[in-house]
């Protein structure tokens, strides 16, 4: 059996019998992984409300041994907890959305530091307020990029010409094609350009807020593309669009 | 061989939560081993508990009544009509009943919104809140007392969202240092609102 300490986000937890928790923890240095908090539920000293999904912590973990995927979690100290965040539900989804996006793009035992380092700061963005609906269209293409699926806007995923004014959007292809290359697309969907420019400066750094209507048909876009990579939706988008936020 | 009437009895102590296959064995032994009057007894709760109990047409809470009519709760005239208290579950009600403190109306919302767990509001009784609030309705404050995780706030704010507009009081339980407890191991999000919400002596 193998000790460890590594710095973990609370991607999210399953309570497990009368008292104990299930608890997926997105690690620094190890990547995804499972562990099991005995008397998580019960215990106000052991945990003390420190394996909630979203917060930042330092997780004292011990490993199974080979050929069990579940560790146990001896001891956890919070770095930070993210509590502002949980007094706004628009604040709240996007948390959530983004702890499930990273839960799904990654894998047990891969380690991705620099997504772990961007949920990490985007958290911390949003407990200060400072991110705004646009900065999650941002993170979601960083994850993509992190994690190897990085969709591409410009320039044509085919011919590498310039996408056009007729630009058309093809998960399968891994992004945009221009009109010339569309009919080697049949599934591909009609993109107004404007959000094809959106998406690309946003992919180059761009720090600018999209208005109402081109966030919309980003966000579209990108949920059609991360539901082809993962092979269905994620849940919390139904939940984003059941309460009526983006 | 075991008997199949075991083994059927072992499968389904079996589907229950939290008990194994091994634990499952060991109580159907029990029951053999205990006089028939005991597996009868047993065997005669189960199915009074399936064919009796249901929820309450007004709070969802269980009730085991003549169809049409509500739970004790709801029925019992000394409770005050102005409050309504919006819990997550059976046991949430019981545990606030426990404290005599309470002496209100309850509404059982049947889960909270899990956006990881794809639970929307659809799939909770929201909708039979607002119903509970239309017309000529009594309720002048909302205590919306689901537990204090990410999901309990999720609920907490939606159902603030559409209870404000109306007019209503929404209150929230408060959050802190729990009784007996320990400053030192107190987490900082507990620390933070218990300072935020500290009161005058």
């Amino acid at each position: 059996m193998d000790r460890f300490v590594d710095e973990a986000l609370v991607l999210s937890t399953v309570d497990y019998g009368d008292a104990d928790r299930i608890v997926t923890f997105f690690t620094r240095d190890h990547g995804r992984l499972t562990a099991f908090a005995a008397g998580a539920r019960k215990s106000k000293r052991r945990f003390a409300g420190a394996l909630e999904a979203g917060t930042w912590l330092k997780a004292s973990l011990v490993s199974r041994g080979a050929g069990q995927e579940t560790c146990r979690v001896d001891k956890v100290d919070v770095v930070k907890s993210f509590h502002r965040l949980r007094d706004d539900l628009p604040l709240i989804a996007r948390a959530l959305y983004c702890l499930e996006l990273c839960r799904e793009l990654t894998r047990d035992g891969q380690p991705h530091v620099e997504l772990f380092e961007a949920l990490k700061d985007y958290l911390a963005l949003l407990d200060e307020r400072k991110a705004g609906p646009t900065s999650l269209l941002k993170f979601e293409l960083d994850a993509l990029q992190y994690t190897g699926f990085m969709p591409r806007f410009s320039p044509c995923a085919l011919c590498h010409g310039p996408t056009g004014p007729q630009p058309r959007f093809d998960a399968q292809h891994g992004g945009v094609v221009c009109f010339a290359c569309s009919p080697r697309v049949p599934h591909g969907v009609f993109v107004p350009p404007a959000v094809v420019e959106a998406l690309a400066g946003l992919q180059a750094g761009a720090r600018v807020p999209l208005a109402p209507e081109l966030r919309a048909r980003a966000r579209e876009l990108l949920n059609v593309f991360i539901a082809h990579h993962l092979g269905r939706q994620l849940k919390s988008v139904a939940f984003m669009e059941q309460v009526g936020l983006d | 061989m075991t008997p199949d009437a075991i083994n059927r009895l072992v499968a389904q102590l079996a589907k229950l939560p939290g008990i194994g296959e091994k634990t499952a064995q060991r109580l159907a032994f029990y029951v053999l081993r205990s006089p028939p009057e005991y597996a009868r007894g047993l065997a005669a709760a189960l199915t009074e508990v399936v064919d009796k109990v249901k929820l309450c047409n007004q709070c969802f809470s269980l009730h085991d009544g003549p169809e049409g009519t509500v739970c004790s709760f709801c029925s019992d005239s000394r409770r005050d009509d102005r409050l309504v208290c919006v819990v997550e579950g059976i046991a949430d009600e019981l545990a606030i009943e426990r404290t005599r403190e309470f002496k209100g109306r309850y509404h059982v919302l049947h889960g909270v919104l899990s956006p990881l767990e794809g639970v929307g509001p659809d799939q909770l009784r929201i909708k039979e809140l607002l119903v509970r609030l239309q017309g000529e309705s009594p309720i002048e404050e909302i205590i919306v007392a689901t537990n204090p995780d990410v999901e309990g706030e999720a609920t907490a704010l939606y159902l603030t969202r559409l209870l404000k507009p109306i007019g209503l009081k929404v209150s929230r339980l408060a959050q802190g240092i729990p009784m007996g407890g320990d400053l030192e191991f107190a987490d900082q999000a507990t620390l933070a609102r218990a300072l935020a919400a500290r009161r005058d002596l």
